[in-house]
């Protein structure tokens, strides 16, 4: 059974792309066969995070209008046996795209036996975010610690509660979770941030996961190879831990508690 | 059969429709946004002299810059000039005939009739919706509502279960009940009904309003915010009670 999963927000900038790059890859990592769909038509991202903007022939375009083949449109990942990429056109914009075009790319997607569709949507509540989430089975929604960025998930949640397929054809609803990006432990304590309690109280959604603001998320997505990889950093260790509650494992939340520097992290830096 | 929101016109000037609407309309901005309305001109029937005053595209104009959407226009009778120039499709008005023959019958009657049918019956102006009550089932919601979700309950409770998010909007034409913090605008009573009270488990709104008198977050006392809640009309005053 494919799953579709689309990552929003609502807000731009809060890590979508991001988030979309390391969570197709730590699926892809465990065993699952993978795509991950970039629907920012126009503003093309998600090639360069997974550093392959060099290797784009076709587009999501190109395919939704059948100028191109689903084999010939892949880009198959270099690190990952089972992870594809799907990028967006640079040269179109969203009217490019039709939800019966989407419906045909989904239904290839699904005959080639992909275990996860990851659909990576665009700012906005417009076109392109309803087209990215119009499938989807589950929900991620990115949200930065923020009262603009939690006001704007509640509006993509009430969106994907009456625009997504699922609730328009009375099947069970998508499934939603919430993951608090770019958490800093510090400014939560002077207040400068909301909590992570704040933010699931306004919510009101399942947390999936904390990733705590890190240089290494940057310094990834410039080499062009998702955080996720990067095991020594604690932005991809909680990537990894959220796939681990995405496949249904409990495991307890970290990275909430200003960490204590040892004597030596001190001297040294 | 379906009903509609019907807008008596009895006045031929717009500025003074315009200024109604705006008041009306506030009262309730997203209950009133997109909704379909009937445009009923039978008030003006049989008033030549105001019927011609009044700009059939200027009052359509007016109504859709309020949000409403004009529908078809109602009236007794539909060979009067203004009901000809309307660009509105037309209907018979289910209001009663008014008197405005007394005045009719001063001037000669038009060759085309226009104002010859108007009876000379002295029946007061209906201008009021008569209310009944049917008990209806609330609508409940059982799940929370969102920024930019609007629910409207139409003649009954409106029961959430969940919270109501900043930005989201509750409306109902009786009471509101909410399970959960209450963070949005909540309305009651939006058809006029004074007796509807709204009741929350944490009162965080950003507007309350009961029959069109609203309140909003910063006159709510502080001693309320976040506490269980009822608001109520008292004296045509807007009170906020602990639960």
């Amino acid at each position: 059974m494919t799953k579709t999963i689309v990552v929003t927000s609502g807000k731009g900038g809060v890590g979508k792309t991001t988030t979309s790059a390391s969570i197709a890859t730590g699926l892809a990592r465990r065993g699952f066969k993978t795509v991950v769909i970039d629907f920012d038509v126009g503003l093309r991202n998600l090639d360069l995070i997974m550093g392959c903007e060099r290797r784009v022939v076709y587009d999501l375009v190109n395919l939704v209008n059948q100028e191109s083949s689903l084999h010939q449109t892949l880009i198959k990942d270099k690190r990952l046996e089972n992870l594809y990429i799907l990028p967006a056109s640079q040269t179109r914009d969203k009217d490019a795209l039709t939800i019966e075009g989407i419906a045909r790319v989904m239904h290839k997607l699904k005959k080639a036996e992909f275990d996860y569709i990851i659909c990576d949507s665009p700012a906005g509540i417009e076109k392109g975010a309803k087209m990215a989430l119009y499938f989807a089975d589950e929900a991620i929604v990115t949200t930065n610690p923020e009262v603009s960025s939690v006001r704007d998930s509640d509006r993509i949640l009430g969106i994907l509660q009456s625009e997504s397929k699922r609730s328009k054809m009375n099947e069970d609803p998508v499934k939603e979770h919430l993951l608090i990006t770019r958490y800093n432990p510090a400014r939560v304590k002077d207040g400068q941030m909301l909590s992570v309690d704040d933010i699931v109280d306004l919510l009101a959604i399942p947390l999936l996961g904390i990733i705590p603001e890190s240089p290494s998320v940057l310094e990834s997505s410039n080499a062009g190879k998702p955080v996720i990889l990067d095991d020594e950093s604690e932005a991809g260790q909680a990537y990894s831990d959220a796939i681990d509650r995405l496949l249904g494992e409990a495991k307890p939340h970290r990275f909430m508690e200003v960490q204590k520097k040892g004597i030596l992290k001190r001297i040294f830096g | 059969m379906y009903t509609f929101m019907s807008l008596k016109v009895g006045v031929a000037d717009v500025d003074i429709i315009d200024a109604s609407l705006a008041d009306k309309v506030l009262q309730a901005p997203g209950f009133f946004s997109n909704t379909p309305v009937v445009v009923d001109l039978s008030p003006l029937d049989g008033d030549e002299e105001a019927a011609d005053k009044l700009d059939p595209a200027a009052l359509v104009a007016c109504i859709r810059r309020h949000k409403l959407v004009p529908i078809v226009a109602a009236t007794h009778d539909k060979t009067s000039p203004l009901a000809q120039t309307i660009e509105l499709p037309l209907i018979e008005s289910s209001a009663r005939r008014i008197s405005g023959a007394a005045k009719s019958e001063s001037t000669p009657a038009k060759a085309d009739g226009a104002a010859a049918e108007t009876p000379a019956s002295a029946e007061p102006l209906v201008t009021e919706r008569e209310v009944e009550y049917i008990a209806r089932k609330p609508l409940i919601i059982d799940r929370p509502v969102r920024s930019g979700q609007q629910i409207y309950a139409r003649d009954t409770d409106l029961i959430i279960i969940g919270q109501v998010g900043a930005g989201a909007e509750v409306v109902a034409d009786n009471n509101i009940h909410v399970y959960g913090p209450l963070r949005g605008k909540a309305l009651c009573g939006v058809s006029g009904d004074t007796n509807t009270n709204i009741f929350c488990q944490s009162l965080e709104a950003e507007l309350v309003s009961v029959a069109g008198i609203y309140r909003q977050l910063e006159t709510i006392p502080e001693e309320l915010r976040g506490k269980a809640a009822k608001v109520y009309l008292e004296d045509e005053r807007l009170n906020i009670g602990p639960l």
